[in-house]
């Protein structure tokens, strides 16, 4: 072989000990070459940009970003890969240690995180906490709130120097009982997550790892314009591109249904006619490489006419503003929300009013009336894996793999594209790289299928971070509250305006802005309430859920409204809440579930946690704040499980696993029901061809509702297993009872499951099924099904000079009726809460024109390790009072709802003046502290220098 | 968007009239990829031809030469953070390519990379700046020695000709008391400030407010004015802060590192 020619050189290096000498491409970056060359699907890919080290390799023990160094550069090198840490004698110690803490959630990070930590160690065997930091600094996880993997990466530098005492290791554990007095042996402990093992080991597959045979790549050519109609679309160059398949256009969607959108099918899969934002997909160029299409996809020529443009909410409100959407989409729509669209408002996707009693007779009354105004900016979740989906037709029917939280909601919306039966759209879901919400129904599913439908092939379409960020983002909103007090503290009434905005289409938004105007007046007993919430169309992103939807845009107001009334009405804030939340059993909104849990109790523990570490020269003050989410979702749920003849069993439910722990949970449960080893149940998710119907994956509900039906599932196998063996043992069923693994008769005699299921089948034996379902009814008549509740306390550390605002102390508070794993809760409170974190002090998507400044995780700043509160205190409370199994409640939202209301009135406190946006950005909270020495230095009669 | 590369021939010379040759051939010098590959992802440079400037011995390596300290362009960031000879007679410098970027940049990109890239927030330039280096350049023809200040231009804007290559740093070697701090709330700094206490005097060096590192001079230490300097200094704005703020760190930093300077002298 030539040494070099001009594209492709001869690399001979060792990956994971193996040698290889091969051509390789110059244009095949080492992430490219390890994932699709050598199969080595470990190692991930999410920024693209050298910031967030999924990517993380070893070349000659150096790390490095993959996703950007050349594959040639493991020419004469040593590579080591996730896949090549496990020796014989089981996992490498830093592996064993992620597993070990729960340092790990989605686990799209873990590879890259682990890699770091054994560079890392490599050089710095026993690094400090300030050293680990700053060596990971360059690895970000969105999931796990980095407080575990701290913990893993210190306790791996002590399995590495043999000090590791396994006894020592944090499990929390609350000791529940069962009715029989004994305790729980699976539900209710800190086990570790099913999961770990596959993802410490790089051997989790992910959607993006799991491409059809044969598939052909698809680029979407999206608009650079944020309005404009379409004059035409050139393709003619890039069809002739050898390797392109086909150039999909609009034009051929003929006799397919060409829009999608769960609530209101508002959305073009392929913009027709015109574009409603930047980024929208034209055009979709697919073709038998990524890199092809990619090159193809330039050439690619659209003509526009551009349209004025409203790029926020008071844009498209304003009298003359463009029109978004002409029409009003009266098609089929699988919404629980009713739409309204008016003439004088052609932009406001829909409206909603709540509200009760006298509130103009309330506030004349009031003795103090309080009213805050606040901005919420648009967020980009950040899920790590990036929006990807892989279709085919085979056989007549649809068979779709992608990133989905919700997979069964997704089927609808292919069925109605293609006019198939549900039962010929088979979507599955693999291992999901995060989703936070923001993977919750239909993105770009629709797409590539179509695409599959138009070429006939198998077709993949990975999106990049920044085409995943002009997908869909968190809607921003601008909240104004007024409430009405009396002078011994109790609110009178509470008037409240929201203006949501949410992008070019509706998506979830209706729901996002339905949950804005049930959550914007807290967990408070109000006797008068007024709400108005608009959503309005804008020519920007979509936008759509993100965790605790609408609750953390409108708690800003709300709860920063409630600390400044109480500094007005000289009441201590945290009295003030106590004075004002709803108590158990009142039914603070009509129809609803009355509050079911003791908030004053809760917040009172969480309250007792907070404490601020004196510290020179810094400002610090502490914030906290409430909020209560519907949780559950609609309860519908479904759940198989089936018995094998050897006993063992395999649990078959519709959803995900996106790193919140659903798969242990679930396994925990029916390991506990079922009286068995929990090493013979697996969880199957999430395959609409192999599992039973789920609603979603969102709203905290898979604790509960999906817990029931496979709780129920579970029993269901055991009376079968009851009858089975009464008729083996031809007695009645009453003589029989369970007990562990097995079937037991008065008379002593018992018989394991796997015998009993053989004996009577005879033969071989057979499988038995069980079935469990969770419906509207009963004690899930009345919704929700739980209050969510979102408690936390945070003491910050503000740096007077530069406005640098550091959590020093988290304090979390889930209260969960029953922690099924509470590691596992703890693990989605700080989660939550480090989002919370960063939408407070960082996070905000900042539009430019017709696009995005930020795009990208460089400028888009999502928290880092540093970043992470110094210290953290966990409440969990487990009054066993949810409607879920054991009396669990759902968690994973909670504590991102009041996280940005808490931040701000922190800052408020500690520099005086309250801020009516967030992020509290360095250089926000540095102008605040000169507003507020300016208004004091006036108060005390002098003049102060003033910020310009 | 979507950051695939471009074909493009790579060659990688182990002399320097090699690597001169094949740059001459459409080439353009390629070390860590950090700066360059990432530009070419995302579209903005499509060279035809790398030419990897790794396997040249003579690019590698940190050595003394009399009283200067020799660092080749091709060294990695992390090979100068650890350089007991970086450390002590150009700390610093050290300091400042410990500090960085993240691991996995210190650990690929290269002194010379990130010099000849030119990014306004280089913490490499605002360091040799602060210690009044030189670079020397090489080409087919001959070589020439550039003060630093002469060599970093401005914005992407380095004095380099076609078919010239950064050769190594020249960094006077020193005693003098310095202290380098840097502000970074985002991915890369949004202020850094590097102090030189000589016998002629305090050197002030802001780095990544500006396009390049703007120099300040004091009598001493205790003479530094520092609000003499805030209006001197030009500064870009963009989403880590307006002028005006930025224009305020900087005091707050240069304040900060005098304290830290008193201290150490007071040590
Ligand atoms: C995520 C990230 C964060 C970063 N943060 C920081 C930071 O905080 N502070 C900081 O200072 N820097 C930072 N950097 C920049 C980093 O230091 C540079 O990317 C790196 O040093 C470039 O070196 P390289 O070898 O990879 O250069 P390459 O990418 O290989 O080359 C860069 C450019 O220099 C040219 N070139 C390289 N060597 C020579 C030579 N010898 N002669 C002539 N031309 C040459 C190349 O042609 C190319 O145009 C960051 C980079 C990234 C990706
Ligand atoms: S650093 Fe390579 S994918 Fe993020
Ligand atoms: S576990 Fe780290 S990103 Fe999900």
């Amino acid at each position: 072989m030539p040494e070099e020619t001009y594209d492709e050189t001869v690399v001979s290096t060792t990956v994971n000990g193996r040698r290889i000498k091969k051509r390789v491409e110059n244009r095949l970056t080492l992430a490219e070459f390890l994932r699709e060359k050598e199969g080595l699907r470990g190692t991930k890919v999410s920024c693209e940009s050298q910031v967030c080290g999924a990517c993380t390799v070893l070349v000659d023990d150096r790390p490095v970003s993959s996703c950007t160094v050349l594959a040639v550069e493991a020419d004469e090198a040593e590579v080591t890969t996730i896949e090549g840490l496990e020796t014989e004698a089981g996992l490498d110690p830093v592996q064993a240690a992620f597993a070990d803490c729960t340092a790990l959630q989605c686990g799209y990070c873990t590879p890259g995180f682990i890699m770091s930590t054994k560079a890392l160690l490599a050089t710095n065997p026993s690094p400090t906490r300030e050293e680990i930091e700053h060596e990971l600094e360059g690895n970000l996880c969105r999931c796990t709130g980095y407080l575990p993997i701290i913990e893993a990466v210190e306790q791996a530098a002590a399995r590495l120097a043999g000090t590791y005492d396994p006894d020592a290791a944090h499990r929390p554990y609350a000791g529940h009982l069962k009715e029989d007095g004994e305790p729980f042996r699976y539900v209710g402990r800190s086990i570790e997550r099913v999961d770990a093992g596959v993802k410490v080991t790089g051997r989790a597959r992910y959607a993006i790892d799991t491409p059809f045979p044969d598939t052909t790549h698809a680029v979407a050519v999206r608009s650079d314009r944020a309005h404009a109609t379409i004059l035409g679309i050139d393709v003619k160059v890039a069809l002739d591109v050898p390797g392109v398949v086909a150039v999909v256009t609009a034009e051929d969607l003929d006799g397919l249904y060409p829009r999608f959108g769960h609530m209101v099918p508002d959305h073009a899969i392929i913009a027709a006619g015109k574009v409603r934002y930047y980024g929208e997909p034209v055009a979709l160029v697919v073709a038998e490489t990524r890199h092809i299409a990619r090159d193809a996809a330039r050439l690619v020529e659209v003509r526009y006419e551009d349209l004025p443009a409203a790029m926020d909410a008071e844009a498209a409100l304003a009298p003359a503003a463009p029109v978004i959407h002409e029409d009003a989409y009266s098609g089929e729509a699988v919404n629980q929300v009713a739409i309204t669209r008016t003439e004088d408002e052609p932009n406001v996707a829909n409206t909603m009013h709540l509200g009760w009693g006298d509130v103009d007779a309330a506030f004349a009354e009031a003795d103090l009336v309080v009213e805050t105004e606040t901005f919420h900016p648009a967020l980009y979740a950040y899920a790590m894996e990036p929006y990807n989906s892989s279709a085919r037709f085979a056989d007549g029917y649809l068979e779709v793999t992608s990133t989905a939280q919700h997979p069964f909601m997704v089927i609808k919306d292919l069925a109605r594209v293609f006019d198939l039966p549900h039962s010929k759209v088979r979507v599955s879901v693999p291992y999901i790289g995060g989703g936070y919400g923001s993977k919750s129904y239909t993105k770009i599913e629709p797409l590539t299928a179509v695409a599959a439908w138009v070429t006939q092939r198998a077709v993949k379409l990975d999106l990049s971070i920044e085409e995943s960020i002009y997908t869909t983002r968190a809607d921003a909103a601008r909240t104004r509250v007024r409430s009405a007090f009396r002078k011994d503290g109790r609110l009178l009434a509470r008037d409240v305006d929201i203006v949501m905005d949410t992008g070019a289409y509706v998506d979830n938004s209706a729901t996002v802005l339905s949950k804005a105007v049930a959550r914007c007046f807290g967990p408070y007993s109000i006797p008068s309430l007024r709400v108005r919430g608009r959503l309005v169309y804008t020519n920007t992103v979509p936008a759509s859920s993100y965790r605790a939807l609408g609750a953390f845009q409108v708690n800003l107001a709300a709860e920063t409204n409630m600390d400044q009334a109480a500094e007005q009405l000289g009441i201590d804030a945290a009295d003030l809440r106590r004075i004002n939340l709803v108590p158990r059993g009142e039914r603070f909104i009509e129809g609803k579930r009355p509050m079911d849990t003791d908030l004053v109790d809760d917040f009172d523990q969480m309250m007792a946690r907070v404490r601020v570490e004196p510290r020179e020269g810094v400002l610090q003050a502490v914030g906290f704040g409430v909020g209560a989410n519907e949780g559950g979702a609609y309860p519908t749920s479904t759940a198989q499980v089936k018995m094998s003849p050897d006993g063992s069993a395999l649990v078959l439910s519709g959803s995900t696993e996106m790193g919140q722990g659903s798969r242990s949970i679930l396994t925990q449960i029916a390991a506990e029901e079922l009286g068995l080893d929990i090493a013979k149940v697996r969880v199957f998710q999430s395959d609409s061809a192999g599992t039973s119907f789920e609603r979603t994956t969102g709203g905290s509900r898979t604790t509960t509702m999906t817990g029931l039906s496979v709780q129920r599932a579970c029993r269901d196998i055991v009376q079968q297993l009851l009858a089975m063996a009464a008729t083996v043992w031809e007695c009645p069923v009453d003589d029989v009872r369970h007990v562990g693994d097995r079937i037991v008769h008065a008379d002593g005699r018992s018989e394991e499951f796997g015998p009993l299921i053989k004996k009577w089948y005879g033969g071989g034996g057979g499988e038995i099924t069980g079935r469990g379902t969770v419906r509207r009814e009963g004690e899930l008549q009345v919704q929700p099904s739980f209050w969510e509740i979102g408690m936390v306390a945070v003491a910050v550390d503000i740096d007077p000079e530069t406005g640098v605002t550091k959590v020093d102390q988290l304090v979390t508070m889930a209260d969960v009726g029953f922690a099924i794993n509470p590691m596992g809760v703890e693990g989605q409170d700080v989660g939550a809460a480090l989002q919370g974190i960063g939408g407070g002090l960082s996070e905000e998507l900042v539009y430019e024109g017709a696009q995005l400044r930020n795009p990208n995780l460089v400028e888009y700043r999502v928290p880092h390790i540093g970043d992470a509160p110094r210290r953290w205190d966990s409440v969990i409370v487990e009054r066993r009072d949810g409607t879920g199994p054991y009396g669990a409640k759902g968690g994973g939202e909670g504590a991102r709802i009041p996280m940005g209301g808490a931040i701000a009135s922190a800052v408020a406190r500690a520099t005086g003046v309250w801020p009516t946006e967030l992020p509290l950005t360095p250089e926000r909270v540095w102008r605040l502290i000169q507003e507020g020495e300016a208004a004091r230095a006036e108060a005390a009669g002098g003049s102060a220098p003033e910020a310009d | 968007m979507i950051p695939l590369l471009p074909t493009f021939r790579l060659s990688r010379p182990a002399t320097l009239p090699e690597a001169f040759d094949l740059l001459a051939d459409d080439g353009i010098a390629y070390v860590g990829g950090t700066e360059l590959v990432a530009a070419m992802q995302l579209g903005l440079v499509s060279p035809a031809h790398l030419v990897d400037l790794k396997r040249i011995p003579a690019l590698g390596g940190i050595r003394l030469e009399g009283e200067v300290l020799v660092i080749g362009s091709a060294v990695r960031h992390v090979e100068v953070a650890d350089s007991e000879l970086v450390r002590r007679s150009a700390p610093i410098l050290a300091r400042a390519c410990a500090e960085l970027g993240n691991a996995r940049v210190r650990a690929t990109g290269t002194v010379g990379g990130n010099l000849c890239f030119a990014d306004p927030r280089s913490d490499v330039a605002t360091a040799l700046f602060a210690l009044g280096a030189r670079v020397r350049l090489r080409s087919a023809d001959g070589e020439r020695v550039l003060p630093i200040d002469e060599f970093v231009l401005g914005a992407m804007d380095v004095d380099l000709d076609e078919g010239e290559l950064l050769d190594s740093v020249l960094v006077p070697v020193t005693v003098a008391p310095q202290v380098y701090l840097r502000h970074q709330p985002t991915e890369y700094p949004t202020i850094a400030v590097a102090l030189v206490s000589d016998p002629e005097g305090l050197r002030v060096t802001v780095g990544a407010v500006g396009e390049i590192p703007q120099r300040f001079a004091a009598p001493s230490l205790d003479e530094l004015d520092v609000e003499a300097i805030l209006p001197e200094l030009e500064v870009i704005e963009d989403l880590n802060g307006s002028e005006s703020y930025k224009r305020h760190l900087v005091g707050v930093f240069v304040r900060r590192a005098a304290a830290e300077l008193k201290e150490s002298n007071d040590a």
